[in-house]
């Protein structure tokens, strides 16, 4: 048993030496070419990837911090709209509510005004009356004082004679009660 | 007799029994004892122009990115964001600088391959038989057309996995993930059950050591294929018209360049997620 695993490693080895000395292997080159990558590998993750995928992060980072931002300020944004529209209606309910009571205040001085406007025009009324009434009485008393006057003396000349006071101021007074009647 | 020359494929009229294209990278000069290859020439030249072209991207880096930060950040954050989207936030933290680095170099080493001048331009000898000359060392080589570029990577990613692995399950966690049998289960079938887990696990265990081999063999032959199809396809036809006929290829070659690259990242990538992920219940357990 130990011979034909010893015989097939010997076949192994001896394959894995034909197969290296066909295709050009040997350790020295091996590593050689090991060292190569390695070296390569290092450089590049040193100076060439960390730069890089740093630069990638940040931008990354950036990205979403600006959609971050965006959103908030999209939020803050309706939030102000909101709050906007919430002030204009404010507002306008404000600005309504002054106008009816301006309509309401400006009714109310309207009527007053009119009112009064009623009131002094009926006051003048009432003084004009009065002193229409003052001016036909004083007329009046004037027309009979006349009337008496002319009456006595149309009577004193169709009689012919001086007439006495009372007579005069009995037809006066005659007079008078005929104009008044 | 090393001669400096160009040439237009050759080596299959030069050598019947000999594949057009090598299969081993070829030691174009010495350094000591250390021999260097043609395909190790491309690897560092790949791997110097990644670098500088990375450092002149991140050199002086922009809020609004512009030009080669441009680029730069579309490829990384690209594979940033396709690899989360396969292995997960917090392991893509942890491992991109591997994935990413995986898929750029192969990706360009591969497509490096593909300039012309690469594995036409060396040293070689002229053939008095066909009045051509053949390119025997060519000064520059597909990376990954060499056995141990990709058995390099590979491996490096075998010790990583194992490394990662380790620390999500633990020790005991990563021997349960393979052995422990899964589900609910009681009495005599539990004991069943534990019996065939375990078994299974050990192919587990074989599968998971032939991981590094199955993926250097892939990406090798790959690459080694596109280069052996665009050298047949420059000789099967006269020396004048032998511009014409790799030119189809050429463009499934860049698109070989890009799966094989994605295929390496994604297989590595998944295999790292497999392990590192936690078991939640029977109906997450891997079969």
């Amino acid at each position: 048993m130990n011979l034909i695993i010893a015989a097939a490693a010997g076949g192994f080895s001896e394959t894995l030496h034909d197969t290296a000395e066909t295709f050009g292997w040997n350790w020295q080159l091996f590593l050689s070419q090991v060292i190569s990558f390695v070296i390569v590998a290092l450089l590049l993750r040193r100076f060439a990837y960390k730069p890089i995928l740093a630069v990638l992060e940040e931008r990354r980072r950036k990205i979403e911090e600006g959609q971050l931002n965006a959103e908030k300020i999209k939020k803050e944004l309706a939030e102000a709209e909101k709050r906007y529209q919430e002030i204009i209606a404010k507002a306008d309910a404000d600005a309504q509510k002054m106008i009816d009571e301006a309509r309401e205040s400006a009714a109310h001085l309207s009527e007053r005004k009119q009112q009064e406007a009623i009131a002094a025009a009926e006051q003048i009324l009432a003084k004009a009356r009065e002193a229409s009434a003052i001016e036909h009485e004083r007329t009046m008393e004037s027309l009979k004082r006349e009337l008496g006057r002319l009456v006595v003396d149309t009577t004193a000349k169709v009689a012919g004679k001086v007439l006495t006071p009372e007579d005069q101021q009995r037809l006066q007074e005659e007079a008078a009660r005929q104009l008044a009647g | 007799m090393l001669v400096y020359g160009i040439a237009l494929a050759t080596p299959a009229v030069a050598a019947e029994t000999e594949p057009a294209v090598s299969l081993k990278p070829i030691p174009i000069f010495e350094i000591g004892k250390f021999a260097i290859t043609n395909s190790m020439l491309v690897t560092w030249i790949v791997a110097a122009g990644i670098i500088v072209f990375a450092q002149i991207a991140t050199q002086n880096i922009k809020p609004i990115p512009s030009g080669i930060q441009n680029f730069w950040e579309w490829l990384v954050g690209g594979l940033y964001n396709f690899l989360e989207g396969i292995i997960g936030r917090e392991l893509v933290r942890k491992t991109f600088w591997f994935f990413a680095t995986i898929f750029i170099f192969i990706l360009f080493v591969n497509w490096f391959g593909l300039i012309p001048g690469v594995g036409t331009i060396g040293w070689g000898h002229h053939d008095p038989n066909t009045g051509l000359f053949h390119v025997d060392q060519p000064l520059l080589r597909g990376g990954n057309a060499d056995l141990n570029m990709t058995t390099a990577m590979a491996a490096i990613f075998f010790v990583l996995w194992l490394v990662w692995a380790l620390q999500a399950q633990g020790v005991g966690g990563f021997l349960k993930h393979l052995f422990a049998p899964k589900g609910e289960t009681t009495g005599v079938l539990k004991v069943l059950m534990a019996v065939i887990f375990f078994m299974v696990g050990w192919l587990e265990v074989i599968s998971i050591l032939f991981r590094p081999i199955s993926l250097s063999f892939r990406l090798y032959g790959n690459i080694y294929a596109g280069e052996s199809i665009l050298e047949a396809m420059a000789t099967m036809v006269p020396l004048w018209l032998a511009w014409l006929p790799p030119i189809p290829f050429y463009f499934m070659e860049i698109l070989v360049g890009v799966v094989q690259a994605l295929v390496f990242m994604l297989l590595t990538a998944v295999f790292t997620m497999l392990i590192a992920q936690h078991d939640h219940g029977p109906e997450h357990a891997p079969v």
